[in-house]
């Protein structure tokens, strides 16, 4: 309730930052109106030319530079995608590869990777919130008794809330087949035993209940509330057997299961999911494709467009795409050099992130990269731009402020959306 | 950092004139002349000795620096001295030195003047020196000075220098170099190695007819520039000499008088080490430093020093060595690699035996003088794609295999008749890349045709899981004793020092108390005498008016005014407005607009700034009141704004009755230990009859070992405390929570342990104070820790002042930095990536910015002391007699924070320790006292009294507090809510336990230890610890640390850990402690309960195990009801009701006379088959990933229950156990 009111008294207000008042006038106009956002996320570093940005074939054995694998052309006529994309390519009309994303932290994986969550280089008197943090702050979760922020992959730092405290932080599992850990019963309690538990409990903190005041209380009734977020409304989602067994084929692999997952919590109430995409059994190194790790590089990019392409297709069907942002980020790319093992290093001045859907006025691509795929020549999308964007097509002010404590901290870090998304 | 020893120097004429000694270092004990040594100084070291160096005493000493800035200084030699070489003067400089290091492109100091970093001098003032230069790995002999800076020239073409062609191999070789030149003739340089002339070639600047810089910067030796790791040399050094003049070349030609052979190349002999005696059944362990590489043996002229640390154990078996400790007792690094000896007597009857030795590095095992077995060196790890290493293989059936990566070594011994062998097993461990870590090594012999491996040593263990891993905690426990000895002993060297300051303190507080008797004031002695005090003062007061006009503003409005407008508009009078008082709020400020109009809500200027939407504009700045805040504002000056005065009309709640025997019981061990006492301390406590029972309780848990492990969530929250098991991120400090445990464990005084913490001392990785200097991924470490000392220990927020001058604090950008330059040692500059943007100032005009700088950008900043005021500590002379070294800022800085003098520090000491205990402060927030008053500031002074006159013993002021009535109500208190005037302390709040308490009392109640991983992902020790830290196995919670897996990879999954964070997190744990914080998170949410009911963790605890408390209690009790009673007294620490009791033992009274099944306990599911060890050399492999997978999957499931217990009936034991630790009453401390 506090919160609320607290963002509507900030909205449309200038911040006190230059950067942000000298933003305003872009900003204003693009408000789009997702309500959701899955973000799928490749750990490791995805190469742009190998996937959404493909260039001339090169050739690992003699190291000359270049894709891996030919190209094929897509729905939008003058957007190529690698032919592992096979999928996606007839899907290219509700998508935009932003093809010229950059940064500069190329040679640790966790401060790129806390890079593209927070939208920020590493500062030495703040931790900043991450995407889906700031998200869940802003804008709650649709639905009473939902979590707004879920992430399907391993709990860390950097998709945490950062300043904005453990009330913007997520819920997680690792486990498609299980709920999130604390909030659904553990596999080897039975729901009779479970019922058998909290009738239990339910006794004894009414024979007790009369000591009971403050903060206790406060706590008691919260006991309560473990039973709505860990209730069936909620909990019901994890239930994937109540999908068919078509749609769960369509969805494919354990990765896929996960952004089948996430439709079920768009369709429950979720803000902000997101899906790591780094389960490592394909090729051991994931997207970080050094010396032979690239050898399996394409069954990693036929996984992600198999589930990719089917849940443009199923959130379509079902008249979510509109309302639901998908992106798809990585932590930076890789350059069209080979290593002395046939795979690549990492390139952060120029890569690809993908929004898909969200209601945004797609064009297949945005912005050019040189020959090489090394340089941008077009249209460059900081970070912060990219973030803004996000953050627009959900309907925020991107020009607002966060309060960390009493200091106020600019949404993005002078971040402007892409105009041309907004129709 | 600066060790107090004296090197000392001869003066004097050594040499003909033409090679006149003006100083000459031989390191020899009985030198004499006053040098300093900065960082790692090794004294009394093996110098070059005979037979390989004769000419030279056989107990001839040297020094060992580390390569990391250690050095010898000289300050300032007098100008005109007989250091000054000008244009025409002739120097010589010579030196026998063994680099045992040499990186790529160093340039390690021999000794030079100048170029020393030193404020006050210029960087390039290279007065003269003579090094060593990389070329091509070999180390050749370097001559370097300056000439004063010509401002046309190229930017180098000021420094002339000159480098051998040849050179040598670093290792542990002594060789002779020497520099002769004449300033002014770029042709007379001449270099010597080893005897011979050496030709070589000047570069930069090249040969010049200038003569060169002369200042008065110091000499330093080894070491320049700041101490630089690439100027600083790493091995040992001997006879130092600086001559006036050319010395003859015949002279420097016979100097070297080594047998001229190349040692380098010759191993020395192999020899079974000498032992002596070993005591029957024991195993002698020894480690020592000086071994020059981890791949090869001692050569010929190399010495291992004496052993650091020997010990003597029953089994022949460690996993880890002992730790290594500076000369004050803080942890710190071994110097690996390091030699592991273990050697044993082994009886054998006749016949045929094998012995096994398994080892991890180069190793060989000796039997009676032969070498019988040999290990190969240990190999460094690649980053994931290393082939899984298949499990071991038993050596026979039924043995413990073989850990990870652990060589075996086997060697068969014929034996014709009864015989007793000495086994000597030598094995290195660790390197200069390598962790120091032996992993699991061992000696095992298996006689005859036996079944079985016994460890030598006791032979009572063979080789088998359950008994192996006792004996290694055993074997644990031994070497943790050791560890506390030697620490100890060490740190009694300062103990002197620290008795004086104890005293000086002491007798100042006699002197306080003195002269406050002399003045007639009336000082009170305990707890409760203060706070009955105050009671008793508002009682009395003049107007204890209550009618509810006076309640409402005194409760309702009050508090808004002093939570949001006094800070800037009390004292501080800021925009000429101040709010507080009655006249001053109908004034207006300078913006010409009354504040408050009496009446008219609408046309008070504080409304409209309150509600005003405009950030700019808005008060207070920041967050917005909530619109419950703001109609009481405008209810407020509708009525015509009353005014209550602060003095003597806050009225005291009645003081709570005093809390029964079981809930003090409960919540004197969770406040002091952590957990609750077992249903046996319980009862017996509560049985105790005497009067004083419960001081005596106090007494025993405040000498509790444990007691330590309750003071270390909070420290490391405080100080930030943030070790990362990965590559570092934002502020990854080392884990110098093993700092705090120490110094906890060993009773040091607060201001001891602070001041040691401030000195960075120790290793960084293996948890010395030194650890808390580290600060990854920050623009200026320093700033950040001199943010949280300011925080933690005086009370002062400094985190604005990072960037700008704070905005609501008096604090100055200058105060931080000035505070940061004691600890970096020089001046420190605002880096760019810490300054507001100019166009942040110019963007918006229209009102006068809340921030603001007053610095330049690149002024580097002197250390100076800027809270003089706050903590009436003075930056003078008067401090000298607190310090242990009055040149070096860390020393100082510490003495500044900690000292007598500084009344600050113990004032926020005591204040965190009052809230620790009764939930709320006497000041409050306990890290900002600025613009702040204490509730109880009488009761204040005298718990800093007490303090400073017991020690700085933070025990006997938690005793002070634990025995007072005010402690031991009934906790109904709403102290930390309450303005200063209102908080009476007549009850303490209650509290929630913390993460570690709910993590910690789970186990507690289930009679199990902590059971994770070991935290580490190198468990193979075949990282440098600054690349992949060990942070060990964690037997209590505050152990755990960020498992962060930013990677994504199953493999890196440390699934059995994660189940403890997940519910510390819940209870407001965070493993990444960026930041320093004394509150954590306390909101109430559903994450909360959640984890009690859902989590592995505690849904397994829950599980009576074979050996827990648990299934002790169901199976020994004898009724249903007796069981429900243990339950209670175990889980809530109090009696059942009634009901409580009968709901209970009514789902337990089925089948509980059938409920034991078996006899003894059995494992009905096999035992999980051993995997693969995933590393991160093989972390990348996609065989790892499934392996993670798999042990998250056996975690989940959690070890087996006691098979005795009957499935149906246990199942509904666990029931009860869950519901009871699902009650808020569970976490909720009395």
């Amino acid at each position: 309730m506090d919160r609320r009111i607290f963002t509507a008294g900030l909205a449309g207000v200038a911040g006190t930052l230059g950067t942000s008042l000298a933003n305003e006038d872009q900003s204003a106009p693009f408000r789009g109106k997702a309500e959701h956002v899955i973000s799928i996320w490749l750990g490791g570093g995805m190469g742009a030319l190998d996937t959404f940005d493909p260039k001339r074939v090169g050739d690992p054995a003699s190291k000359k530079a270049g894709s891996y694998y030919p190209s094929i052309p897509t729905a939008v006529s003058e957007v190529r995608v690698c032919e592992h994309l096979a999928g996606l390519a007839p899907l290219m009309d509700r998508v935009t590869v932003v093809r010229t994303v950059n940064h500069t932290v190329i040679d640790e994986h966790a401060a790129a990777t806390n890079r593209m969550h927070t939208g920020r280089p590493v500062g030495g008197s703040t931790q900043y919130p991450s995407l889906g943090s700031v998200v869940a702050h802003e804008k709650g979760a649709l639905a009473g008794g939902i979590p707004p922020y879920v992430v399907i992959g391993y709990p860390n730092v950097t998709r945490g809330p950062g300043f904005l405290g453990p009330k913007a932080g997520y819920i997680y599992l690792t486990d498609t087949s299980q709920g999130p850990a604390g909030l659904s019963r553990p596999e080897l309690i039975t729901q009779p035993r479970q019922n058998r538990r909290n009738d239990l409990l339910g006794k004894l903190r009414e024979a007790g209940a009369a000591e009971r005041t403050g903060k206790v209380r406060e706590y008691d009734e919260t006991i309560g509330q473990l039973g709505r977020l860990g209730g069936p409304e909620f909990l019901s989602a994890f239930q994937m057997d109540g999908e068919s067994a078509e749609m769960r084929r369509n969805y494919g692999s354990e990765f896929g299961q996960r952004c089948l997952l996430a439709r079920r919590l768009v369709e429950r109430g979720v803000r902000f999911i997101e899906v790591s995409h780094n389960l490592n059994f394909l090729n051991g190194a994931g997207w970080d494709v050094h010396n032979e790790g690239i050898k399996d590089q394409h069954l990693l990019i036929r996984e992600l467009d198999f589930a990719f392409s089917t849940l443009i297709k199923d959130l379509e069907k079902r008249r979510l795409l509109d309302k639901t942002l998908l992106v798809i980020t990585t932590e930076f790319g890789r350059p069209p050099e080979f290593d002395s093992g046939g795979g690549r290093g990492h390139q952060a001045a120029a890569f690809s992130c993908v929004l898909a859907g969200g209601g945004l006025r797609h064009r297949g691509a945005w912005g050019a990269t040189d020959e090489a795929g090394k340089k941008i020549i077009q249209d460059p999308v900081g970070v912060p731009d990219l973030f803004a964007t996000i953050y627009a097509c959900l309907g925020m002010d991107t020009g607002k402020n966060l309060m960390d404590g009493e200091r106020p901290v600019p949404l993005t870090d002078m971040g402007k959306p892409v105009g041309a998304l907004f129709a | 950092m600066i060790a107090e020893c004296v090197f000392l120097l001869v003066f004097g004429c050594q040499g003909g004139p033409e090679g006149q000694a003006v100083a000459r270092w031989d390191f020899d004990t009985e030198d004499s002349a006053s040098f300093q040594a900065v960082g790692n100084v090794q004294r009394d070291q093996p110098g070059p000795r005979p037979p390989e160096y004769p000419g030279f005493n056989s107990d001839n000493t040297a020094i060992r620096l580390d390569g990391k800035g250690a050095r010898l200084v000289l300050e300032n030699p007098p100008k005109g001295g007989q250091f000054d070489f000008s244009n025409g003067d002739a120097i010589t400089l010579e030196a026998w030195v063994q680099l045992t290091h040499l990186g790529r492109g160093g340039n390690p100091y021999v000794i030079g003047k100048g170029r020393t970093g030193e404020s006050g001098f210029a960087k390039d003032n290279q007065n003269w020196a003579l090094r060593l230069r990389e070329k091509d790995g070999l180390a050749c002999v370097n001559f370097l000075f300056a000439t004063p800076k010509n401002q046309s020239g190229a930017a180098d073409s000021h420094w002339h220098r000159f480098t051998t062609t040849e050179g040598f191999r670093p290792g542990m070789r002594w060789h002779h170099i020497a520099v002769t030149y004449e300033f002014g003739k770029p042709g007379s340089i001449k270099a010597w190695l080893d005897g011979k002339l050496c030709p070589g070639k000047w570069d930069m600047g090249g040969a010049t007819g200038e003569g060169p810089v002369v200042d008065r910067d110091s000499v330093w030796i080894g070491s320049s520039q700041a101490g630089l790791s690439g100027s600083s040399f790493a091995g040992s050094l001997d006879a130092i000499a600086v001559h006036r003049g050319v010395v003859p070349d015949q002279t420097l030609a016979s100097r070297f008088r080594g047998v001229g052979a190349d040692l380098s190349e010759m191993p020395a002999p192999e020899k079974m080490p000498e032992i002596g005696i070993i005591p029957a059944g024991k195993v002698l362990v020894s480690v020592q430093e000086g071994a020059a590489a981890q791949d090869r043996w001692l050569l010929r002229g190399e010495q291992l020093s004496a052993p650091t640390v020997s010990l003597a154990l029953n089994h022949a078996l460690i996993d880890r060595l002992p730790l290594r400790y500076d000369t004050w007792g803080i942890r710190d690094e071994w110097n690996a690699p390091v030699l592991v000896r273990m050697a044993a007597d082994l009886n054998l009857p006749p016949g045929s035996h094998t012995l096994l030795a398994r080892v991890r590095g180069l190793s060989r095992l000796w039997v009676d003088g032969k070498v019988v077995g040999r290990g190969g060196p240990l190999k460094g790890s690649p980053s994931g794609e290393e082939p899984i290493t298949p499990v071991a293989a038993a050596p026979i059936p039924g043995a413990r295999v073989a850990e990870h990566r652990q060589q075996e070594i086997f060697s068969t011994l014929e034996l014709a008749s009864p015989t007793q062998c000495r086994v000597v097993l030598e094995t290195l461990v660790g390197g200069r890349q390598f962790r120091a870590d032996p992993g699991e090594t061992l000696l095992a012999v298996r006689e005859g045709g036996a079944a079985r491996y016994q460890l030598l040593g006791d032979r009572a263990i063979p080789l088998e899981d359950g008994p192996v891993n006792e004996a290694l905690a055993a074997n644990e426990l031994a070497v943790a004793i050791v560890d506390d000895q030697n620490r100890r002993r060490l740190g009694e060297s300062r103990k002197d020092f620290w008795s004086m300051r104890h005293e000086k303190a002491r007798q100042m507080v006699l002197d306080i108390r003195a002269k406050n008797e002399a003045a007639g004031l009336v000082q009170e002695k305990s707890v409760d005498a203060f706070i009955d005090q105050k009671v008793k003062n508002a009682l009395s007061g003049k107007g204890t008016r209550q009618s509810s006009e006076n309640n409402w503003v005194q409760e309702k409005v009050m508090p808004i005014l002093q939570a949001g407008c006094l800070r800037c508009h009390g004292e501080k009078n800021k925009g000429g407005l101040r709010l507080d008082s009655r006249p001053a709020v109908t004034r207006a400020g300078d913006s010409g607009r009354k504040a408050v109009v009496p009446g008219k809500p609408e046309s008070s200027e504080m409304i409209r700034r309150v509600k005003s939407i405009d950030q700019k504009e808005r008060m207070p700045p920041g967050h917005a009141l909530d619109t419950a805040k703001v109609q009481l504002l405008e209810e407020w000056i509708l009525s015509g704004a009353p005014w209550v005065d602060q003095e003597g009309h806050a009225v005291p709640p009645v003081s709570s009755p005093v809390l029964n025997d079981h809930g003090f019981a409960r919540r004197v061990y969770l406040d002091t230990v952590g957990v609750p006492p077992t249903e046996k301390q319980l009862v017996a406590f509560v049985r105790d009859d005497r009067p004083d029972k419960r001081s005596r309780l106090i007494d025993r848990l405040l000498e509790d070992d444990r007691h330590a492990d309750r003071w270390m969530g909070y420290w490391q929250d405080v100080l930030a405390e943030n070790p990362t098991l990965l590559n570092g991120s934002l502020n990854t400090t080392g884990p110098f929570r093993w700092f705090l445990y120490d110094a906890f464990r060993d009773r040091k005084g607060v201001d001891q342990w602070v001041s040691e913490l401030i000195q960075v001392r120790g290793g960084v990785h293996e948890g010395g104070s030194a650890a808390f200097g580290l600060a990854s991924e920050n623009d200026t470490p320093f700033a950040v820790k001199a943010q949280i000392i300011g925080s933690a220990f005086l009370g002062i927020e400094m985190q604005c002042a990072k960037c700008h001058d704070a905005p609501f604090h008096e604090i100055k950008q200058k105060d931080l930095f000035s505070l940061a330059a004691f600890l970096e040692g020089k001046p420190l500059p605002v880096p760019a990536s810490s300054r507001v943007p100019a166009a942040f100032f110019e963007a918006d005009k229209s009102r006068q910015p809340l921030i603001r700088v007053t610095l330049r950008g690149d002024e580097p900043i002197r250390q100076a002391w800027p809270f003089e005021a706050a903590t009436g500590c003075k930056d003078s002379p008067v401090l000298h007699e607190y310090l242990g070294n009055t040149r070096d800022g860390r020393s100082r800085l510490g003495a500044l924070v900690t000292s007598p003098l500084n009344s600050r520090f113990p004032r926020v000491i005591v204040n965190r320790v009052w809230r620790r205990l009764m939930g709320a402060g006497l000041v409050e927030p306990p890290g900002d006292w600025e613009g702040r008053s204490p509730s109880h500031p009488a009761l204040l002074d005298w718990l800093a009294e007490e303090l400073m006159a017991n020690g700085y013993d933070v025990a006997h002021v938690e005793r002070l507090i634990l025995n007072s009535l005010a402690y031991q109500r009934e906790a109904i208190g709403k102290n930390l809510a309450a303005v200063p005037e209102q908080r009476f302390f007549s009850a303490p709040d209650r509290r929630r336990m913390d993460a570690e308490q709910v993590v910690d009392s789970l186990h507690a109640v289930a009679g199990l230890p902590l059971d994770v991983e070991e935290l580490c992902f190198d468990p193979d020790g075949r990282r440098p610890a600054s690349n992949r830290l060990g942070l060990g196995r964690p037997r209590r919670a505050w152990m755990l640390a960020s498992l962060a897996n930013e990677r994504d990879r199953p493999s890196l999954t440390l699934p059995k850990a994660r189940m403890v964070t997940d519910v510390m997190e819940a209870f407001g744990w965070t493993g990444a402690r960026q930041f320093p914080k004394t509150d954590r998170d306390t909101e109430v949410n559903v994450m909360q309960p959640g984890a009690m009911a859902n989590s592995s963790l505690a849904v397994l605890l829950c599980r009576p195990a074979p050996g827990s408390a648990l299934a002790r209690l169901a199976l020994e009790s004898s009724s249903p009801g007796e069981l429900v009673d243990g339950l209670f007294l175990g889980i809530l620490g109090r009696v059942p009701s009634p009901v409580e009791k009968e709901l209970l033992a009514a789902s337990l009274r089925e089948g509980f006379e059938s409920r034991v099944v078996a006899a003894k306990t059995e494992y009905p599911r096999a035992i999980d088959p051993p995997l693969p060890k995933v590393t991160w050399s093989n972390h990348l492999r996609p065989e790892s990933n499934r392996i993670g997978l798999e042990l998250e999957e056996r975690a989940k499931k959690g070890t087996a229950a006691d098979s005795r217990l009957s499935p149906d009936w246990r199942d509904r034991f666990e029931d009860a156990v869950w519901s009871l630790i699902n009650l808020p009453e569970f976490i909720w401390v009395p």
